[in-house]
Formats: structure tokens, sequence, C-alpha cells
């Protein structure tokens, strides 16, 4: 037992050593988790940030700014104070003694340069302090701007929530075109509508790869239902799935390899797993009436889907390879469409209640939500932060596609008014 | 307060290795990384990218879009040439229903007579539904609805060869108004004889 004072002393210092190095791992960790959040989007409570959008200055400026402030106000999460009541110049520094009289918490500043390009310069203030928190240059092509102002706005939410934004998504849906129906593009805000061409006599809700380079739809061409895949790097279409009666997407999975479909091949609709790489084929579900909509499950484990085995159209879960079925509806006779929330945590379906509603689930049944009340609400697509719903409502007599907040506020038409658009699916980058 | 701590340590040096392991161990027992559990812990993730990182970039962020370029449509043609409708009546169902009631029987007999003679056409079985339904489940509806057709006329010896099945769901009402009168006509089986080409 007996030990030298040496021996003690060495001792002595790794552990000052190692005592030394926790502290370091701590502080690091720290600087990390304690980096300011202004929202907490997490929490149902929180209060709005009030916060004030300058015109950017520059020519665009009110047009820049403009999209900046429709996407952070349609999140609900900022309580945007109007330009009548800024004392500061728009050309003045930044003085926080300006703003917080005035209760306001987060300033947006900025200009533009116009040259062949735009160059633009933003800087985001907390105006508990006189730096910025926020201070960045970006530059692009003019036809551009929309785009540059949605990233604009992605970043600034990042830095006053910590989370990615949605602001540069896409939704893809179909509409009319020349008497047909064909597939279009659109920014999540319903702006720069362009159809990208593909056509068929029918076609139906087109659904996003989790990578956002992919989606399938099913579309009746020829007297024949197919299933389609559009890869937009390339933008080629292939036709995946054919045969007799009808075959719908449909979902991808996770890695994109293999999609999930419904097919009356072999004489009742039931749900299949395709394989893109081999296209081998496997068969879920066998029962003598409806199976249709499957819709994987963000980890690519279950899948939700609709059956009417028991006497009405319910929604489902089975794993991925067909086992342990259980009912997730109960309430109301006609349950379908459903699609899953980027976390899992929430299943969205059209549920019947009178007319067509859009409502909401946890994937075991509890907590059933009705979010919409006017007209008749079908094809929900979860955005990829899991804080919107976009859908198709025949609320202003023409069907269109809607967003709203996931509690159900804010629903307005984002679709072009006129044009007879359904299906939905949110893009998921 | 961790600062001074390890001042502490440092000036304890002389004290035994194990007192200081105990005062360690404690520490990193009781206290842990204790600042990150008091930071809002549900927004831990991203924030590492937080403004700083953002300051520190250099030169401007050059907003691109990948370009989505307008493409057509793989064309699948139908193999017939010749189209004939209304030459049998519609099959109506109840709502939700895809069962063929007794009522439309008769007709469907007549129908299989007709093939018998024409031994050259084929009859392709259209299913719809009413608008009340959701789009995918309809077009499932609107299968089931044919199959039922065509598993009637197979039972009155139409060869499973002549008979095609085609669904279209909601999207071809063939009434517009919205109402029970209307929703009826709407939930049927519509027969389209079709002729291939040169026959």
């Amino acid at each position: 037992m007996m030990k030298t004072d040496k021996g003690q002393r060495t001792k002595g210092k790794i552990f000052v050593f190692l005592f030394l190095l926790f502290a370091i791992h701590c502080s690091l960790f720290t600087v990390d988790a304690e980096a300011k959040i202004y929202i907490d989007i997490t929490s149902p409570s929180a209060k709005k940030l009030p916060i004030a959008i300058y015109d950017l200055q520059g020519s665009l400026g009110k047009e820049i700014s403009e999209i900046i402030r429709e996407d952070l106000i349609f999140t609900g999460l900022f309580m945007y104070i109007d330009k009548a009541s800024y004392i500061e110049g728009p050309s003045q520094a930044f003085n926080p003694q300006n703003w917080t009289p005035l209760g306001i918490e987060a300033v947006i500043k900025g200009n533009i340069s116009v040259e062949k390009d735009l160059a633009v310069t933003i800087n985001l203030y907390d105006t508990s302090e006189v730096k910025p928190i926020l201070s960045k240059q970006y530059h692009t092509e003019k036809d551009l701007f929309r785009q540059l102002a949605h990233t604009i706005a992605n970043d600034i939410y990042l830095a006053l929530t910590g989370m990615p934004g949605i602001f540069r998504t896409k939704i893809a849906f179909v509409a009319e075109d020349e008497g047909d129906k064909g597939l279009y593009l659109m920014d999540w805000d319903g702006q720069r509508v362009r159809k990208l061409g593909l056509k068929g006599k029918l076609v139906m809700t087109p659904h996003w790869s989790s990578d956002g380079t992919k989606i399938i739809y099913s579309s009746e061409r020829g007297r024949q239902w197919g299933i389609f895949l559009l890869e937009f790097l390339t933008m080629k279409e292939k036709r995946i799935f054919v045969s007799k009666g009808i075959n719908m997407a449909g979902d991808f999975f996770p890695q994109g390899d293999k999609v999930a479909f419904s097919s009356s091949k072999e004489g009742t609709p039931d749900i299949y797993i395709l394989s893109l790489r081999d296209s081998a084929l496997k068969k879920l579900t066998s029962t003598y009436g409806i199976e249709v909509s499957p819709a994987v499950s963000p980890d690519g484990n279950s899948i939700a889907f609709v059956s009417d085995r028991g006497g009405s159209p319910q929604i489902y879960i089975m794993r991925s390879d067909g086992s342990d079925v259980r009912r997730v509806t109960f309430e109301g006779s006609y349950n379908t469409s459903p699609s899953w929330s980027p976390k899992g945590d929430r299943i969205v379906f059209s549920c019947r209640r009178g007319k067509n509603q859009i409502c909401m689930v946890k994937p075991d049944g509890s907590e059933l939500l009705q979010l919409t009340e006017q007209g008749n609400n079908e094809d929900p697509s979860f955005s990829p932060d899991g804080r919107y719903i976009a859908f198709s409502s025949d609320r202003e007599k023409i069907k269109g596609i809607y967003i709203m907040r996931v509690n159900g506020e804010a629903q307005k038409r984002v679709s072009p008014k006129g044009l007879n658009a359904a299906g939905p699916g949110w893009s998921p980058n | 307060m961790r600062k001074i701590m390890a001042k502490e340590v440092k000036r304890n040096k002389i004290f035994g290795a194990a007192s200081i392991a105990l005062v360690l161990a404690s520490f990193m027992l009781l206290t842990g990384c204790q600042k990150k559990a008091i930071v809002q812990p549900e927004v831990s993730q991203p924030s590492a990218q937080q403004p700083e990182a953002m300051q520190q970039q250099k030169g401007a962020e050059k907003v691109t879009e990948q370009k989505v370029e307008t493409v057509k449509s793989t064309d699948i043609a139908s193999p017939y040439a010749e189209e004939r409708r209304g030459m049998f009546a519609d099959i109506l169902f109840d709502y939700d229903q895809y069962d063929v009631k007794e009522a439309y029987k008769p007709e469907m007999r007549k129908i299989s007579e007709w093939m018998a003679k024409n031994s050259s056409a084929v009859v392709s079985i259209e299913g719809h539904c009413d608008e009340r339904g959701t789009n995918e489940y309809n077009l499932a509806l609107g299968d089931r609805r044919a199959k039922s057709v065509k598993d009637y006329l197979l039972s009155l010896g139409v060869p499973s060869s002549r008979i095609e099945t085609i669904s279209y769901g909601e999207e071809k009402p063939a009434c517009m108004e919205q109402n029970e009168e209307c929703w009826a006509k709407n939930r049927r089986a519509h027969f389209v004889i079709l002729m291939k080409a040169g026959k």
C-alpha cells in the first residue's frame, strides 16, 4: 500500500489534466447548447416574436422583403410590426434603443445592388445587442429573386428558431392540362406555377422520394393504369409498373430503392412492394376487399394504408413485411388517404364528417383531431419540417391546393384561382 | 464556477490521488456537463450552425436553382381502333357498394348474348364512382365495380380474354350536379365495345 510522494504527485497531475479535459469538454458542449434560441418552436404556448422587416434598400427591395415577410408570418411564430412605427431610418445605423421601447425583439435590414446580378446584404439584429446576429451576403441572377428571398427567409428562420425553414420547398400536384390531366410544380407559396408536360387521361397524386430527386405517380394512358417515375435530374419519365386493373402509387421507401403501391392485377386491389433495382415484386396483403393508398413511415418500418376489410374504408398500419396489421381509425365510416408526418409521430388523412375533412391521429390511434371544416378536403401531405399540411379542397367550388399550419390555423389556397387542381405532394427539400 | 474549481484542484495538488479521484468522480457524476442540461434541450441539434458560424462565412452565397425543363409523356396508344358507347345500359350501384344488384341481371344477359354473336368484339367495363369519396379509394372502388360486373359476365360464359376492365374513379362523372339523383347515375359500370384495328 506504500506509495511514494512522487508517484502520488504524478497521479495527481494526471487527474488534474483529466479534470481540465473534462471541463473543456463541458465548455465546448455548452457553447453549442447555449446558442441563443429566440423562439422555441416546440413549445405550443410560445409567444410570437415581434419582428421589424425593412424594405431592402434598392431595386426589387420591396418585392424581396414582402416575400420574406409572408414566409415568416405564415409560420405563425412572428408578429410583424408595420414599417410605419419604425423610428430608425433604413440607412441609419442600428441602435437597440430605437427598438426596445417598441417591444420589437428582432430587426431585419439590408440592401441590394443590381448590376448584371443581384447582390444582397442582410443583417439580422437581436434588439438586446448592437452587433447583428446574422450578417450575410447573397448574389444571384435577377430572375431568381423569389428563390433568393426564400433563401434569406430560411437563414433568418434558422438563426431565430434553430430549425431549418421550408421556404424553398415545392409542391407537385395534378391539374387540368389541355383537356387531359397533367403534373405541375409550384413553390410552396403557390408562386411560379409550371407544367411539367407529363400528362394522361387521368393522373393521380405524385409522391416524392426522400431526397427530392424523384416522384412517382399513376396515370391512365391508352386504357391502362401504369405507375410512372420521373427523375428531376434528367427529366426522364419511366413506366415502372403496368398490369391489368388499377395500379396506384404509392410511396417511396426512405432509401429510394423500393416503392409501395396498390394493384388489382390479381383481382382485388392489394398492397405490393416493387424493388426499383431488380423489379422484384412482393405482395403484402390478400383480402377480398380493397387495400389502397400505402404510405411508408419515415423510418421505413411500417406502412399505413386503407382497407375496407372491416366493412368501411379505414386506416390500418402493418409492418413493411406485411405482418402485424392493426386498425388505426375507428371514428367515422370513411377514413382514407393516409400520409405520415416527417417524424413518424402523426398520420394525417381524409376523414368523412358529412363532407371529407382533414384529420390527424397518432399511429396508435389516439389524439384524433379534425383540422378542416369547409368544403371537401382530401390528399393531405406534410411539409418536411412537419409544421404545415398541404391538401386539396373544393371550398371555393373549384378544387384547389391549400396549405395550413399543423394545428389547422392559417388555411389558404395557394394554387392559382380557377385552376382545377388536386393531389398535392410537398417536396422534402 | 468551473474555473474556480479547477484552480482549487491545482492548488491542492498535494492531496492524495484517491481524494482527487473521489472529487472528480463525484463532480462528474453529480454535475456532469450541467450547463447543457439547463439550456433548452429540444433545439440542441441544428443549433450547431448558429449565427457566428454564418458570420464567418467568406464571400456571398450564390443562390441557384436546378432548372426544370418541360418534358413529354411516354405515349402509350390504345390497341383498339374503335370504341362504341351506349349500346348497353349502365349498371348502377349503391353508395360505397360493389355488388351487382338483381335488377341488372337481364341487361347483363343481353350483353353476353351480343358478345356470343359478335366474336371479334371486346367489351370494356368502366367502373365509376360518385364524387363524395376520395380520389384513390374511389379508383379502387371503381375497379371493384368493374370486376363484379366482369365476374357476372364470366359466369354467363363470356370468355375472360374478351372482357377488359378499367376504373376512372370519380374523374368522369356522367352527371354533373351535386345531388343524390346525380350521384346515383355516377355510381355505375359503363360498357364500351372495342374493336381492334382491321376488324
